[in-house]
């Protein structure tokens, strides 16, 4: 009969594995904090205002450079100078001249602001809907052409509020206007790219009619940091084969045994292989390779990983508290697993709308239409709903192998000594695991309000403390830890294999336990312990 | 030698510099820089107005140099709009000094010139930094380094730290090189440094949300400059609550501090001023105070826009005028108007 090692580990020896574990934990929060820089960047740009001149008819117009635009400072003069909307290109160069793009920002997104001021005489529609003609080419020297990436007649819609009186005296005041989503590109394979922006006028079809006067337009692009890229590959780098060599290490001890694993094992099993999973550091491959749907790729692995581990505490609380008849076949547990499955597969229809045809056009967002928005909360709303039932499920159990146990409790007194303090000892791991799991699950959620509401980085002394990297490199290689030390402690022992004709009294005892149960094949004691309550 | 002289100065060196407008006024000047003989630096030489240090600044940064031009015409135009409504209307004058002598004295008027200017520059600035027309703002240059790597191991700081850091080395630096032991030059620098603040203490900060799926997972944010009409008006309070100000020595150093030491001391953010102004009333040449003669004033309204205030008591002419004005209009977003002409007869009223 073999037990988990947690149940035959000295305190003393659990003791110094969460002080090791510990002190990994605060290392990954200190590599993010103190070495990587934050995690993203946003860079502001002022789209640059181009004349297209009809008689060169050049296809791509640069604000700046060896061949730049002939620009305008402002519309002003374009209307001395009879300048229509249709002839105005609005041109932006990425990065910042001197600079250069790099694979190591791993993705692009930007964002539209258009400054709009408000005229009493023309003032935006109620639906001021605008209709961009978007194009992105790039090239990797500054003396070659620009070779096309990306074109696209896009809508969106404005959602501007004029913080004053609409008066005459407040002319000129600017809009307030919410951000669009402009575009999204999975990979910065280029070093130089160049978005051009057309807003075509048509009286007849109504297009970019009543969008108010404009007078700049923003855009700001957000990238990874390249340092923090390759502080989080070096982690993922380091974290694949620890995950890797323990998940062998479990796996060969179940297998080991005579008996075939239980369900239990098999979930923790498949958390290691999830985890694994969202370990591989695939993302080395970006540097070289243009891989548009990596971005794409990391959510579905972020994606698998949280359902397993929803799945995995489910079905940890329920191998606990059922009966022996019906547990330890996955097929009970639809129930709750159920809203996991289901709400993951919202979020990945809902993804796979918006990074998905992103990997085609890189313009579209299923934000920008009516029915797109509605689909998309359709989506969120229902995995809302699949999460805050899941929740449910979760707490009731727990509650119910909490009442459980101190049923057992109350029973305790009446035991021999020996298997008293077994009983007790059992109960205080049990009881351990699910603090550590709630400490967690604690963490991420108050770092992740830190980072939030933080304003990025804090100073102390004379170091810079960059707390968004931290919450990334803290958290992540925390649930790293966290399936580390369940794979280990959950492992079955070793120690147990070898001494069970061991004359050890304690031991004996549970001998004598177990062989009232003999029927019963769970991992842990407590496992045991709790189906016996079930059947009674 | 004074603030608003140099930045007449600019606004007219830059015709030369780009001579863009053909609606320019100095048509000979446009001329000659379609010659495209002056170098560059010679530019920087020809600009009166500027003293030895601001010239030497130009020529290590010509390319800075238009969008001072343009922030200093950004900072009359928005003066004049906060200011259209009372008796000293900002306006500027053809002789030099720009705004006249009231702006040389240590009045209220002078805080908010320079005040607006500083910060016009520092705008403009920032401004072109992030359309990309300065090469040197390109990257942080204070933390990480100018280097590529730095750009590729952490980004870039913000574009208004560049635009605050050229404000502050090229307006600023005619108040230090006279030495800031004047209580002129306090009042001065005190008051760049009050316009810079009122860009960087109204700056908004936007976020965008792009974790799994849209989620706030991972969230990024930085900082977006305000309106530069937010400024004016931001500056405009500041002017109306302004503290009167006298240089006391404390110490080693000279500090400004309130007049009526009842008054709780000014902050950064403030507008301070040595000298109470004039009342703007009659035509004084001498000290470029043009009066309010002429000026139209709103016969219903009790404030300083009204004609009893305006005309300082003096009594107004009342005139009906018929105005052309455009009306029904057909708008593009940009360049294109197509109105019908509406005719109306109003009632202008005119201080005597």
């Amino acid at each position: 009969m073999a037990g988990a090692i947690i149940e035959n580990m000295s305190t003393k020896k659990l003791v110094i594995v969460g002080v090791i574990l510990l002190i990994f934990q605060v290392l990954s929060f200190l590599v993010g904090g103190l070495i990587a820089p934050s995690p993203t960047t946003a860079i502001p740009y002022t789209a640059t205002k181009c004349v297209d001149i009809r008689k060169y008819h050049q296809k791509w117009l640069m604000p700046g450079g060896r061949n730049p635009c002939e620009k305008i400072q402002d519309f002003k003069e374009a209307t001395e100078r009879h300048i229509e909307a249709n002839d105005i290109v609005f041109a932006v160069h990425i990065p910042k001249p001197d600079l250069e793009m790099s694979s190591w920002f791993q993705f692009m997104l930007f964002v539209l602001q258009f400054e709009i001021v408000f005229k009493l005489a023309n003032q935006i529609d109620e639906a001021g809907v605008v209709t961009i003609d978007a194009s992105l080419a790039y090239r990797d020297d500054i003396v070659s052409e620009w070779t096309p990436m990306a074109h696209s007649k896009e809508q969106r819609k404005l959602n501007c509020v004029f913080p004053a009186n609409k008066t005459k005296k407040n002319e000129g005041l600017p809009y307030d206007c919410d951000l669009l989503p402009f575009m999204e590109v999975g990979t910065v394979a280029h070093k130089y790219y160049l978005v051009n922006i057309r807003l075509p006028v048509n009286e007849r079809k109504k297009i970019n009619i009543g969008i108010g006067e404009i007078k700049d337009i923003g855009l700001v692009s957000i990238h990874q940091n390249g340092g923090f890229t390759k502080v989080w590959f070096a982690m993922k780098t380091f974290l694949t084969p620890s995950i890797l060599i323990i998940m062998i290490w479990y796996w060969r001890r179940i297998t080991l045994m005579t008996r075939p694993p239980v369900l239990l094992e098999k979930v923790i099993f498949a958390l290691g292989l999830s985890m694994t999973f969202i370990n591989i550091p695939v993302e080395w491959f970006s540097i070289g390779f243009n891989w548009t749907w990596m971005l794409l790729f990391g959510d579905i692995r972020q994606g698998i990983f949280y359902s397993m581990l929803l799945s995995f505490w489910i079905i940890f609380c329920g191998e606990h508290l059922m009966d022996q008849t019906e547990r330890n076949k996955f097929s009970v547990y639809w129930k709750q697993v159920g809203p996991i499955v289901f709400g993951s597969f919202c979020l990945f229809i809902f993804d796979m709308c918006e990074r998905g045809v992103q990997l085609t056009n890189p313009f579209y967002s299923i934000w920008a239409s009516d029915v797109g928005t509605e689909l998309a909360m359709a989506f969120i709303i229902v995995a809302g709903i699949c999460a805050c039932l899941y929740f449910l499920f979760l707490c009731f159990m727990v509650f119910q192998v909490f009442r459980n146990i101190s049923g057992k409790k109350s029973s305790l007194p009446a035991m021999s000594k020996a298997r008293r303090l077994h009983y007790e000892g059992l109960i205080f791991r049990f009881k351990f695991l699910m603090l550590v799991t709630l400490a967690c699950a604690a963490l991420t959620v108050i770092f992740f309000i830190i980072s939030q509401v933080s304003e990025g980085h804090w100073h102390w002394g004379g170091h810079t403390v960059q707390v968004n990297s931290a919450f990334f490199t803290g958290i992540y290689g925390m649930w790293n830890l966290y399936v580390f030390a369940i794979m280990f402690l959950y492992a079955p022992s070793h120690k147990r294999y070898g001494d069970e004709q061991s004359n050890d009294l304690l031991h004996r005892e549970d001998i004598q336990l177990t062989t009232t149960i003999t029927h019963v094949d769970g991992p842990t004691e407590i496992y045991r312990m709790s189906g016996k309550e079930a059947q009674e | 030698s004074n603030h608003s002289y140099f930045l007449q100065k600019i606004c007219l060196s830059a015709l030369l510099l780009t001579a863009t407008s053909t609606s320019s006024p100095v048509r000979y000047l446009a001329k000659l820089s379609s010659v495209g003989s002056i170098s560059e630096e010679e530019t920087c030489e020809k600009l009166k107005g500027l003293i030895q240090r601001q010239v030497q600044i130009c020529k290590r940064n010509v390319e800075v140099m238009d969008s001072v031009r343009r922030g200093a015409q950004l900072a009359i135009d928005e003066c004049q709009y906060q200011f259209r409504n009372r008796r000293w209307n900002c306006s500027t004058l053809d002789t030099l000094p720009v705004f006249g002598k009231v702006v040389t004295q240590g009045t209220r008027e002078a805080a908010f010139v320079y005040a607006i200017s500083s910060a016009g520059v520092a705008f403009a600035v920032t401004r072109a930094c992030s359309s990309g027309e300065l090469e040197k703002c390109g990257c942080d240059r204070s933390v990480h380094g100018v280097s590529p790597e730095g750009f590729q191991w952490s980004g870039c700081s913000d574009n208004i730290a560049y635009g605050v850091a050229f404000s502050q080395t090229f307006v600023d630096v005619r108040e230090r090189s006279k030495g800031s032991s004047s209580s002129r030059a306090l009042m001065n620098l005190h008051n760049n440094e009050a316009g810079r603040k009122a860009i960087l203490n109204n700056m908004r900060v936007e976020c965008k949300c792009h974790g799994v799926s849209g989620s706030c997972e991972v969230k990024t944010c930085w900082k977006a400059m305000p309106p530069f009409r937010k400024v004016g008006n931001v500056l405009k309070e500041k002017f109306d609550g302004a503290t009167e100000v006298e240089q006391r020595k404390i110490g080693s150093t000279k500090v400004l501090v309130p007049k009526n030491s009842q008054f709780k001391p000014h902050t950064d953010e403030d507008l301070v001023y040595l000298d109470s102004s004039p009342d703007f009333c009659e035509h004084d040449m001498k000290n470029g105070v043009l009066g309010t003669t002429g000026r139209h004033c709103n016969k219903t309204s009790k404030a300083i826009d009204g004609c009893e205030l305006m005309c300082c008591g003096r009594g107004f002419h009342t005139e009906e005028v018929e105005v052309v004005d455009r009306c029904s209009c057909k708008f593009h977003w940009c360049c294109y108007v197509k109105c019908k002409q509406c005719r109306k007869v109003v009632e202008m009223h005119t201080c005597r």
